[in-house]
């Protein structure tokens, strides 16, 4: 193998595929990324056995090949080499190594062979639909906050991917609880996905996928077999195992007869809730939501760290009430909130509560209150 | 085949399979028997571990040829008022023992009641009774016991070596002795000079010092008196005895006695409810030494639930574990700062073993964990041969150690030297805290210590405001046994305060509603079931406790002074002053002594004054 490449394009796809290579591994091919080129393209490939990403590039290909370097190693040379340097890549006769060439810097890298390289074989795809990268990110970014990452429920250590309905509206909806909150957001069906089966797209994939789509506009085309996810992202392509189980029927704990509505100015809200937990240092804490008339008062009582009250001016007019939440959890949501105002659906203190995006009905999530 | 009714011979052999399973099992019984008999001194000769010879003598009330002729018959006691089976206050009492020791060996017993001009004997050779004929013997009574087993050569086959035997029969007395001091008692096992344990009284200085001499002297320095009482079922009931400090621990429980109303027992519920005393004071899987003597109404406790009684069941089981916990916690927190002493021992030994500190001076071996002592560093390699250490020598001065740290002035009159942890006096290897005493130094860990008191205060804390519950959107089933659900429910008061809020869900599953909000996101299912088999394997409900208290000692890690950072004097003092007032704070959370101190005694004697 012997190529000639530009350091951006190299950079760009080298940091787009290394990061789901794990740093630390008993299997010493998955330090690796994979490197193959044909024509005049070079195609990158990296996977932890869950999940893989590939990506195609452009170069000037000299001599066809396939190999494996360190995929870590690979990545920091890259980056430590000048802006719009030329790189040269050769495979040193028969040895067992890659020659990196650029300028006056040479490195020699360690190889595997590419035979022993594990593929991640997608099967048979049953449905394929396109979406924008925008709707995309905002169906995970808005629910990943509340993915379980206790490994014993591991069905919900991902995000429910699943097509429903809404007041007669077909829509893909993306749901996540960690049993103590739970996101919902949904948005119009794509075209093809209709029919296809609800999937539980894994924590990691979910970062990785929020990171590839950071610095795209692209359409996102989206493939569900019956154990796989594949998104393809321009020359990324993201493939995933699902996870293995079924998701809880959420439906049950998405409350419908919370009738005190509680109207909230958003940013101070928002910025309220995380002055006051300053004094809730740690896990655990709670902060008390004291609803009147018009008025919203925040407390956190810590007995060794001293308290802290904040009132805001809200709309409200059923009668009062208090109840207690999480504070990091009451946090979560808040960042999650883009209108004006949120809607806070609330029942007792010792029900679920409903918070929804002002005006925004696709976006809903529900809140479990702590007691002392 | 036709059913038959089996001879008394053969019935006899069977009941000897259950109460003796082994020599130390006929010692126990003729032991026992001696002390029913109110015995004061009681000498126990075994050879051969007990198969070739056993002799039981005792001074006590003694039997008439009548009594002897019955002793033996199978089901014939004295102990056992038949109006009340439930009322026992013996030892024995079912008239089992002697018989069954006849049937498989040969017996002989000669017995004079103190009123009696001429003693009596009687023999039974593997079961078959000789008639009784005179014997000239003290008053009292002495049993002899040969070739045990003779009759059962299959039993013979499973014992273990003499030596083993022999071992397991200095446990029996041992166990017997400690419970009464106020008998004498002598064991000469095979060739050994005997071991005596003289007779004192009921006193608790007398008891200690029967229990020290079994347990050890270690244990007796650093042994806390325990003593309780409390209501039982029907009748008051009281514990009493000894309880070694926390940080005396070891790998077994072999170092722990429990007796109930004298009788030694292994019971879950007792090991249980010191387990919960103990809690967070030792290491995991180490296990504290300690002598306790529980005496219950005995018709509050049925012993005739074990053949060799070593279980008991308890009428309250509730009222013994919340009065054996209180009482050991009791003792264990106004111990509050103490640490073994253990520690100064050893370090006087480590100081012995060193004369001169050399930088090759090795720590010196010991198969304690529980203290280790720090080698000095070794001085900067200045006669290094290479280029590089050379060249670094001049640099060797940055590098000294910090053990000449800054010594402070003359402290001010009047001050701390009489408070328990004393006056600090410097602070060494920025870590260790100098103190002087009256009559002593100590030396403190400040990280291990500052934590411990920082966890404290965290529990209190939890303990003080509740436990903040976070409720669950999906409540989580948990499926058990039908009787551990049963079991967990009916805990489930108890549980609540803890921020485990559950209900019945059907048969054999509880739904788990809320959880401790301090866990954060926790394994519902894992814990359910850990407590689940922690309330049947010892009737504690320990593993919420522990999850709770282990995020509390995560959280006191992180916000401890660590080693490394120097303190102000004032600092120092405040940490010792907080030390006296903090219980439990002689250990750190993982069970390591805070502190050591160290004698003046012991310092005079490292310098060959004393």
């Amino acid at each position: 193998m012997r190529l000639e490449i530009e350091r951006g394009e190299l950079l760009k796809a080298l940091s787009h595929v290394t990061s789901v290579v794990e740093r630390r591994t008993t299997i010493p091919i998955l330090s690796n990324v994979m490197l193959k080129a044909t024509g005049d393209v070079l195609m990158f490939k990296a996977t932890d056995l869950e999940r893989e990403v590939s990506e195609s590039v452009s170069a000037k290909v000299a001599t066809p090949g396939t190999l494996t370097v360190p995929a870590h190693v690979l990545h920091d040379i890259v980056r430590k080499l000048p802006d719009g340097a030329e790189i040269e890549m050769k495979r040193d006769g028969d040895k067992e190594r890659l020659t990196i060439t650029s300028g006056h810097s040479r490195f020699s890298l360690q190889m595997l062979s590419a035979d022993d390289f594990p593929d991640l074989a997608v099967g048979e795809i049953g449905h394929e639909f396109t979406i924008e990268a925008g709707d995309l990110k905002r169906l995970i970014d808005k629910t990943r906050f509340a993915i379980s990452t206790e490994e014993t429920r591991y069905y919900l250590n991902g995000i429910y991917l699943h097509p429903a309905e809404t007041n007669g509206t077909k829509t893909l909806r993306a749901v996540a609880t960690d049993g103590h909150r739970l996101a919902q957001v949904e948005l119009p069906l794509p075209k093809g996905a209709e029919g296809m089966p609800g999937v539980i797209v894994p924590r990691k994939t979910v970062h990785e996928l929020a990171r590839l789509l950071e610095d795209t506009s692209a359409k996102v085309k989206v493939g569900v077999s019956q154990t796989k996810v594949r998104f393809e992202i321009g020359p990324v392509v993201l493939t995933s195992k699902l996870i293995d189980g079924t998701f809880p029927d959420y439906g049950r704990v998405i409350p419908h007869n919370n009738d005190k509505e509680m109207k909230v100015p958003n940013a101070s809200f928002k910025s309220a809730v995380d002055r006051v937990s300053t004094i809730a240092s740690e896990r655990g804490r709670a902060v008390k939501l004291n609803v009147g008339k018009d008025k919203l008062i925040l407390t956190v009582n810590n007995p060794e760290g001293g308290s802290a009250t904040e009132e805001i001016a809200v709309g409200y007019s059923s009668g009062p009430l208090e109840i207690g939440f999480n504070a990091r959890y009451l946090l979560d949501i808040a960042d999650q909130l883009e209108s004006e105002d949120a809607r806070f659906l609330l029942a007792d203190p010792g029900s679920p509560t409903m918070v929804r995006d002002g005006g925004d009905g696709s976006a809903l999530y529900v809140l479990m209150p702590m007691r002392v | 085949m036709a059913i038959r009714q089996l001879s008394p011979e053969t019935v006899n052999r069977i009941a000897a399979g259950e109460v003796v399973e082994r020599p130390a099992s006929v010692v126990k019984e003729l032991v026992e028997n001696a002390i029913d008999a109110g015995a004061t001194q009681i000498e126990i000769v075994i050879s051969g571990g007990g198969l070739s010879l056993i002799r039981v003598t005792d001074d006590g009330s003694g039997m008439t040829p009548d009594d002897l002729v019955l002793a033996v018959e199978r089901h014939a006691t004295s102990k056992l008022d038949e109006e009340d089976l439930f009322d026992i206050r013996c030892l024995g009492f079912r008239g089992e023992a002697l018989p069954s020791i006849g049937s498989i060996a040969r017996l002989e017993i000669r017995s004079r009641p103190a009123d009696a001009n001429q003693g009596a004997a009687v023999t039974v050779t593997r079961g078959s009774k000789a008639p009784v004929g005179p014997a000239a013997v003290n008053r009292g009574t002495v049993v002899e016991v040969r070739d045990l087993f003779s009759a059962t050569p299959a039993r013979l086959k499973f014992l273990k070596s003499e030596r083993a035997e022999a071992m397991a029969v200095t446990d029996v007395v041992r166990r017997l002795a400690m419970a009464h001091p106020d008998i004498g008692f002598t064991l000469q096992t095979g060739e050994k000079k005997p071991a005596v344990f003289a007779r004192g009284d009921r006193s608790s200085a007398a008891w200690l010092e029967r229990i020290g001499a079994i347990m050890g002297r270690e244990f007796m320095d650093d042994a806390l008196e325990v003593s309780g009482a409390g209501s039982g079922a029907s009748a008051p009931m009281r514990v009493f005895g000894f309880a070694g400090l926390p940080t005396l621990h070891r790998q077994d429980s072999t170092q722990q006695f429990l007796f109930v109303n004298g009788r030694p027992v292994k019971d879950k519920l007792l090991i249980g409810a010191v387990r919960a005393a103990y809690g967070d004071l030792i290491p995991r899987g180490r296990s504290p030494l300690l002598a306790l003597f529980l005496d219950v109404a005995p018709s509050d406790v049925d012993v005739n639930v074990h053949p060799a009684k070593a279980e008991v069941r308890f009428r309250d089981a509730g009222r013994v574990r919340a009065l054996m916990v209180r009482a050991l916690s009791d003792a264990l927190a106004t111990a509050g700062h103490r640490a073994s002493a253990q520690g100064g021992v050893l370090t006087v030994e480590s100081f012995a073993a060193g004369i001169l500190p050399s930088a090759a001076m090795s720590p010196p071996p010991s198969s304690d964990a529980a203290y280790q002592w720090a080698p000095p560093r070794p001085a900067p390699a200045l006669s290094g041969t290479g280029f590089a250490e050379g060249a670094q020598t001049p640099f060797a001065v940055f590098d000294a150690p910090s053990a000449d740290a800054r010594t402070f002035a003359e402290p001010a009159a009047g001050e701390t030297v009489d408070k328990p942890l004393g006056a600090v006096r410097a602070q060494v290897h920025e870590n260790y805290i100098v103190a002087q005493t009256r009559d002593g130094l100590v030396i403190v860990d400040q990280h291990a210590a500052h934590e411990r008191l920082v966890y404290e205060k965290l529990k209190a804390a939890l303990a003080d405001g509740g436990v903040a519950r976070q409720g669950l959107l999906i409540p989580a089933i948990v499926e058990l046994d039908d009787d551990d659900a049963v079991t967990l429910v009916a805990r489930s008061d108890e549980l609540t305060e803890l921020g485990l809020v559950i209900e019945s869900f059907g048969e054999g599953a509880v739904a788990v509603r809320e959880v401790p909000a301090l866990l954060g996101e926790t394994d519902v299912e894992g814990l359910v079931k850990d407590l689940a088999a922690e309330l049947r394997s010892d009737g504690t409900a320990r593993a919420l406790k522990d999850r709770l208290d282990s995020v509390a000692s995560r959280m006191a890690c992180h916000g401890s002074v660590r080693s490394g950072r120097r303190l102000t004097v004032e600092e120092m003092n405040a940490l010792l002053r907080q030390m006296e007032a903090t219980p439990y704070s002689g250990q750190c959370n993982h069970g390591r002594p805070t502190y050591v101190a160290l004698k003046l005694t012991d310092i005079e004697r490292l310098f060959g004054r004393r």
